[in-house]
């Protein structure tokens, strides 16, 4: 496998709680991965320490062959691009100057600006549909619109590997679908490798080449949607008993839930 | 090679120009408060008149008058108000807060105890100092350091929080503030003349050798503030995604509240703790020329300057001839304006 990450022995903790333990993990280039799993599981912390947002207790992420370690800032942001999970951005900025942003890595004192970015910015901006409310401000716009902007801010970036943390988290079923699409068509025809953190796992298993699911910090288990999307496994890392199906249109494996069968809430009947 | 493009699409070209267009007109009017400020006194002088004088005519008497007395109070005024403004606006960059200033992070507090240790250390019995006036935007200067840094640590983990970093600064600012005013109570200054001004801030009785200190020191600040002004814009946005574009933000940030506190101590080593102009310059410069960076910053820095001639003016109007405060005024306005933005919405970001 050509690897664009590799994790290695990571471990990440905030204080005295352990958010990530002792996690090893390959990302592949070109592909699409998704980091899976229930609340506070550490997908999101894992995705943020790829982006090395977060300093490791122990372990490493290399780039390649480089360890991210010794990257300097820009560099790094040249190579992985990054959606945050609740990005902000002032109402009053226009949709132009957000995805202008995404060229700030680029710059540098004595290459301020060049034509690479203006194309870059145009590029990012048709590919994801926004081109015409270039001059729109941020505020004006609807969540399914804004979303689109902060794609297109992150394509903007050039990188090969663009980081996305819960993308469609505040977005109705149609933008869901919809950014998911255009975040797949990246991967496809730009030939991005794709990390995504996903909350849903039949939007999971539908757009995932690979699957990795992490409970309480570790991973469980990883591989292709439909070695993974198996009821007792779901059942183990989710908590939930459920039926698995065939999606009939995308041939996708679909998960049907049943009943929480955490004892969180409460030991679940015997079925 | 490098072709050349043009650097902002049209829209963003006309916004920037509007922008700069907007900094000309606030410049024409701190040209013309200037004058005013210069013209008015015991004697009203014509403004056309006083450009002749600065240009190098005029009687004996109107040349002791204006370069002497008038000229040096007002370049201090437009020079303290300017750098109390720029202060401001990068701060409220830097933290996405609009209520963050100088004064309410306690960056004037501390400049201003570091001045009265200063002068109570240094001061001889015919109330003059035992070294260079040099040093006093320097004790200033680390006065400030001192301020923020407290700000920060007790901030802790949640630096990053602006409303943490705003209570903390009231806090250290109230701090600082009464122990100038017990300094200035029981200890050995003997300027007490000017002893108000450490705690309202005032440009009365300055001289040309004060005024080339801290211009000195505002052209070498804003060498750094246009270099930091490049790496503004990602600011903009929450933290993991300025992050995320490559600024260093824990860094950067220091880097900011270093540089607003050397602007404040310049500004407050000899016009005092002049309160609220870091706040509502900043706030009226991005209300008229919109978001571009270093229209935003120079328009900053002319309506401090305006702020701080037009509170002098106002109270050499209303209380000649007895000296009161300039701060006093920008107090008396800041304080309700303060108010209003803690009072408004979505003031308080994060």
């Amino acid at each position: 496998m050509d690897k664009a990450i590799s994790v290695q022995a990571l471990t990440i903790a905030y204080g005295a709680a352990t958010a990530v333990s002792a996690v090893d993990l390959d990302i592949a280039r070109g592909k699409v991965t998704v980091l899976a799993g229930p609340n506070g599981c550490g997908k999101s912390t894992l995705l943020r320490a790829i982006r090395r947002l977060h300093q490791p207790k122990s372990g490493e992420i290399r780039l390649g062959d480089l360890p991210i370690s010794g990257l300097k800032e820009k560099e790094l942001a040249r190579h992985i691009g990054l959606l945050a999970q609740s990005p902000s951005a002032p109402d009053d900025m226009s949709v132009e100057e957000l995805v202008r942003l995404g060229r700030y890595p680029h710059q540098t004192m004595l290459q301020p600006w060049s034509a690479a970015d203006a194309d870059a910015i145009q590029a990012a901006m048709f590919g994801t549909g926004v081109s015409h409310l270039a001059e729109r401000r941020l505020g004006s716009l609807s969540g399914g619109q804004l979303q689109r902007v902060w794609i297109a801010m992150v394509l903007a970036q050039e990188t090969d590997i663009i980081c996305l943390d819960e993308p469609v988290n505040h977005l109705d079923m149609a933008h869901q679908i919809d950014c998911l699409d255009l975040v797949s068509r990246l991967n496809r025809e730009h030939g991005r490798t794709v990390v995504l953190v996903l909350h849903d796992l039949n939007l999971a298993a539908r757009y995932a080449d690979r699957l990795v699911f992490m409970k309480e910090g570790s991973l469980v288990a990883d591989g292709a949607p439909v070695e993974l999307m198996q009821e007792t496994l779901i059942e183990n890392v989710f908590g939930i008993s459920c039926r698995v199906i065939e999606d009939p249109v995308h041939q996708r494996p679909l998960c049907i839930p049943i009943r929480n069968s955490s004892p969180r809430f409460g030991a679940a009947p015997p079925v | 090679m490098t072709v050349l493009v043009p650097r902002l699409s049209p829209a963003l070209a006309r916004i920037n120009r509007r922008a700069w267009i907007a900094v000309a007109i606030i410049a024409l009017v701190t040209v013309a408060l200037t004058l005013c400020g210069i013209g008015f006194g015991s004697t009203w002088i014509d403004p056309r008149r006083i450009v002749e004088i600065l240009m190098g005519d005029g009687t004996r008497g109107e040349r002791v008058v204006v370069l002497q007395l008038r000229a040096p109070r007002v370049a201090i005024a437009a020079l303290a108000g300017g750098a109390m403004a720029v202060a401001g606006y990068l701060l409220q960059k830097v933290t996405r807060n609009e209520l963050a200033s100088p004064g309410v992070l306690g960056v004037i507090g501390g400049a201003g105890l570091g001045v009265v240790i200063f002068l109570a250390l240094l001061s001889d019995e015919s109330n003059s100092l035992v070294t260079s006036i040099v040093w006093q935007p320097v004790a200033a200067m680390i006065g400030a350091s001192l301020a923020i840094a407290a700000v920060f640590l007790l901030s802790g983990q949640q630096a990053s929080s602006a409303v943490r970093l705003l209570l903390f600064g009231i806090a250290v600012g109230a701090v600082c503030k009464a122990a100038t005013l017990i300094l200035m109570i029981v200890g050995p200054i003997y300027r007490t003349t000017q002893a108000s001004r450490w705690l309202a801030g005032a440009v009365n009785e300055i001289n040309w050798g004060e005024v080339q200190v801290v211009a000195i020191g505002l052209a070498i600040a804003m060498v750094g503030v246009v270099a930091v002004a490049r790496r503004l814009p990602p600011t903009d946005l929450d933290e993991v995604s300025a992050r995320g574009l490559g600024l260093n933000l824990p860094v950067f940030r220091i880097l900011v509240f270093a540089l607003a506190s050397a602007l404040t101590a310049l500004a407050v080593a000899f016009a005092g703790g002049v309160g609220f102009i870091g706040l509502m310059a900043p706030h009226l410069a991005r209300l008229i020329v919109g978001r571009p960076v270093l229209a935003g910053i120079a328009a900053s820095f002319l309506l401090g300057a305006i702020m701080l001639i037009g509170a002098d003016l106002i109270v050499r109007v209303l209380f000649a001839p007895t000296e009161v405060p300039a701060g006093t005024v920008t107090a008396v306005i800041g304080t309700p304006y303060f108010l209003y933005l803690v009072l408004r919405r979505g003031s308080t970001n994060g």
